[in-house]
């Protein structure tokens, strides 16, 4: 299986992504939440597309997810990067937050900041080149999950 | 002015570092067309009909005079000796070579200057009256809650990717609105409640270009200390339900109009009942920072009117045609607010040489604490001369240019690069913005006709603002030959109205004379103390339709 950058490292895939329409019982499996939430089996944990936000999950126990991972059907869909925060913020979701398909690189420094630790990479990334990008600016003027007080509080 | 700490010019710096490297893998292919388009968007950094442009961005307008010098400078070096002043207080450089941009970009940054967020799909450069901190009539100085806005939007982490563009401006004055706030994603308007705690009333949803629309009223008053909070809560409601199947439809407005007011208010009041009074909560003491610098500067104690200044207007016409045109009531005694137009016939509207930059850097040192001011209208601003300087002031204008005395009638026009320079453009918008300053050089004419705002774009982007102009002037294609359709109308200040088009489009030859017509029909309606809007507004588009497409026989 392709390899992903997790924590600043380049790592192992621990979990099978499942597609629409792909059998969902792999207690192993990355399931879509629509299927998810239609039967709740046992699993390492779910994915949201673009279009599902994730108060959808708000009455779920989230500490049951290993995983939540978020899709980005183009890089410039950034809706995705509210999801992490609300995910992280407001779900208070502790475990492993991985970013799925089609964003670049050059937005590490922001996934980071929304709490995203884990990116699944589209195939054709260059994942050494990528991990050079694995790091945010010195300088945040605002609050983000990572240390929610913005610059103000800071100076 | 906002001086940089060593804060602010660590993350420039980091930004310089980060485009450079981005340019590079691109030059060498790391990088596609497509990934890196969105990366120097966000650096302000288009690729137009002849080369690349770069838009720096003025932050509320304010300039010194030293950054105004790097900027003829680059433009020297870089470009083609000259940059062009646009409605957003930014200055765009029409043909900088891609691989030098990080070259500028660190002369930039060395003078605390940058092009972040200049473009793209995040929140932009955001704008207010050029007039901040002088003018007799505001409120409180906007400028310090501009700087929180600018802070607080510079590299978002959840908004660099957003449906759409996003537009901040900000007003505090009751009297006038030189930002056009109605007309931006988000409106703010300074206030004091009764018990004197400033806050804002906050306008959403409004926008130019193939929708447009003026905004509409989200909160009456929003305590400053939770400016952010709110903002934050409107764009990420914004973020997750704004379209992002159509780029016309994917602005804040359209989805303000499709959900009501209403609607979008309960949303955004959802989400803020989650954050509000979080750490980005603005303390009291972040104000006082923010506003210690823009304290003023050391002026004299002077007396309004001195017999240098009094004389000199029963003098000479010209001189006085100038000072009541050109410049504003200051709030300190003995001060003039003076603003250098950059609408010299035959100039394009906002373009400035280096050379005219240079001077008008020299004038900010003479007379004006080595301060400018950029101006939506896209002119330049002296925000602080003593009135006994002034004749030597419009002396030194004339020399450079600057002294048109023009400003806030027919020829002080905004006008968009259009089909000269923009790879959007439907017709020219120069030749436009040249042939109605030629056919209206009668400066008594166009005194007594008095305040008009004519706005020009060159196509349905409406960079020129034509729909807000009280007459409007649109290139459209017609079977690959350029029209221009008129509309009437339009108002940018409190009173934002979108214009109401004419009727059909006419051929470039005929712009003048249609102007000249709608001009005929205000003069013979109106009353002693009407201006064209106020004509239009009570006599309605009928009369100036009437006589524009008479038939001639
Ligand atoms: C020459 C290169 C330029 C290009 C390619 C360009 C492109 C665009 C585009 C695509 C839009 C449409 C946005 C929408 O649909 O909402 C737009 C809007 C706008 N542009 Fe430009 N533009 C250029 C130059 C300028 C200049 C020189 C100015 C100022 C004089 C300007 C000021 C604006 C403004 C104020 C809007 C806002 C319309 C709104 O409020 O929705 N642009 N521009
Ligand atoms: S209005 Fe159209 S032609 Fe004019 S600058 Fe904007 S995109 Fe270009």
């Amino acid at each position: 299986m392709q390899k992903l950058i997790k924590d600043g490292s380049i790592v192992e895939n621990q979990y099978s992504l499942i597609q629409d329409g792909d059998s969902y019982t792999d207690s192993n499996g990355i399931i879509p939440v629509d299927k998810w939430l239609e039967k709740p089996v046992p699993t390492a944990g779910v994915w949201l597309n673009s279009d599902q936000n994730p108060n959808l999950l708000k009455d779920v126990d989230l500490s049951q997810f290993a995983v939540i991972g978020v899709n980005f059907p183009a890089f410039v869909d950034g809706r995705g990067f509210t999801y992490a925060r609300l995910l992280r913020e407001r779900y208070n979701f502790k475990g492993e937050l991985r970013a799925l398909g089609h964003f670049i690189p050059d937005q590490l420094g922001y996934l980071l900041r929304v709490g995203f630790n884990s990116f699944d990479f589209a195939s054709e990334v260059n994942l050494d080149s990528a991990l050079k990008l694995h790091k945010t600016f010195n300088i945040k003027y605002q609050g983000d999950v990572s240390d929610p007080r913005p610059i103000f509080l800071k100076r | 002015m906002y001086q940089y700490d060593a804060i602010d010019h660590q993350l420039v710096a980091e930004r310089v570092a980060q485009f450079r490297d981005q340019t590079e893998r691109f030059l060498n292919k790391e990088l596609s067309e497509q990934e890196f388009l969105p990366l120097r968007l966000q650096n302000g950094l288009y690729v137009q009909r002849y080369a690349p442009m770069l838009r720096v961005a003025i932050p509320y307008g304010m300039l010194s005079s030293k950054q105004l010098r790097t900027l003829s400078d680059i433009s020297r070096r870089y470009d083609r000796g000259y940059g062009h002043f646009s409605t957003r207080q930014n200055l765009q450089f029409n043909w900088p070579k891609l691989e030098e941009v990080p070259d500028i970009l660190a002369e930039l940054a060395a003078v605390e200057m940058h092009a972040i967020q200049t473009s793209g799909n995040c929140i932009r450069n955001t704008t207010t009256d050029q007039y901040s901190g002088v003018i007799a009539d505001e409120i409180v100085d906007p400028r310090p809650y501009c700087e929180l806005i600018r802070q607080w939007s510079t590299f978002h982490p959840e908004y660099a990717f957003l449906p759409r563009k996003f537009k901040i401006a900000v007003n505090a004055n009751e009297n006038s609105d030189r930002a056009a706030t109605q007309v931006h994603d988000i409106g703010l308007h300074i206030k004091k409640n009764a018990a004197g705690e400033i806050g804002f009333k906050v306008i959403v949803g409004g926008g130019l270009g193939r929708t447009p629309m003026v905004g509409v009223t989200i909160c009456e008053f929003i305590p400053r200390a939770d400016l952010l909070t709110y903002l934050e809560a409107i764009v990420r409601v914004y973020n997750q339900h704004g379209r992002r199947d159509n780029k016309y439809k994917a602005r804040i407005k359209i989805l303000v109009k499709a959900l009501g007011i209403d609607e979008f208010r309960l949303r955004v009041e959802d989400e803020w009942k989650h954050i509000k009074n979080n750490e980005s909560t603005v303390p009291a003491a972040e104000f006082e920072r923010l506003q210690s610098f823009f304290t003023e500067p050391s002026y004299e104690a002077l007396t309004d009117n001195p017999g240098a200044l009094t004389d000199k207007l029963a003098e000479s016409t010209g001189f006085s045609r100038w000072f009541e045109r050109n410049t504003f009531p200051h709030k300190k005694p003995g001060y003039r607010i003076v603003t250098l137009t950059l609408k010299k016939a035959g100039q394009a509207p906002g373009d400035a040489t280096a050379d005219q930059m240079d001077k008008a850097a020299d004038l900010a040192d003479k007379y004006s604490f080595s301060e400018l001011r950029v101006s939506h209208e896209q002119n330049l601003v002296l925000a602080d001369v003593r009135q006994d300087q002034l004749i030597e002031l419009w002396n030194d204008c004339k020399e450079a240019g600057f002294a048109t005395p023009t400003l806030g009638l027919l020829t002080d026009m905004i006008c968009c690069p259009g089909g000269d320079f923009c790879a959007l453009a439907n017709a020219k918008s120069i030749p436009i913005a040249e042939q109605i300053q030629a056919e209206f050089e009668n400066l008594d004419y166009l005194y007594d006709i008095g305040d008009l705002d004519l706005n020009i774009s060159g196509c349905m982007n409406a960079c020129g603002h034509h729909h807000v102009g009280n007459i409007g002037i649109l290139g459209v294609d017609k079977k690959g030959e350029e029209f221009y359709q008129i509309s009437i109308g339009g108002a940018s200040g409190h009173d934002a109205s979108i214009g109401k088009i004419l009727g059909p489009s006419f051929a470039q030859e005929e712009i003048s004379r249609v102007i000249h017509k709608l001009i005929d029909v205000y003069i013979g309606q109106r009353t002693p103390e009407e201006h064209f809007i106020d004509t239009y507004r009570r006599i309605g588009i009928t009369p100036f339709k009437e006589a524009v497409y008479a038939k001639v026989n």
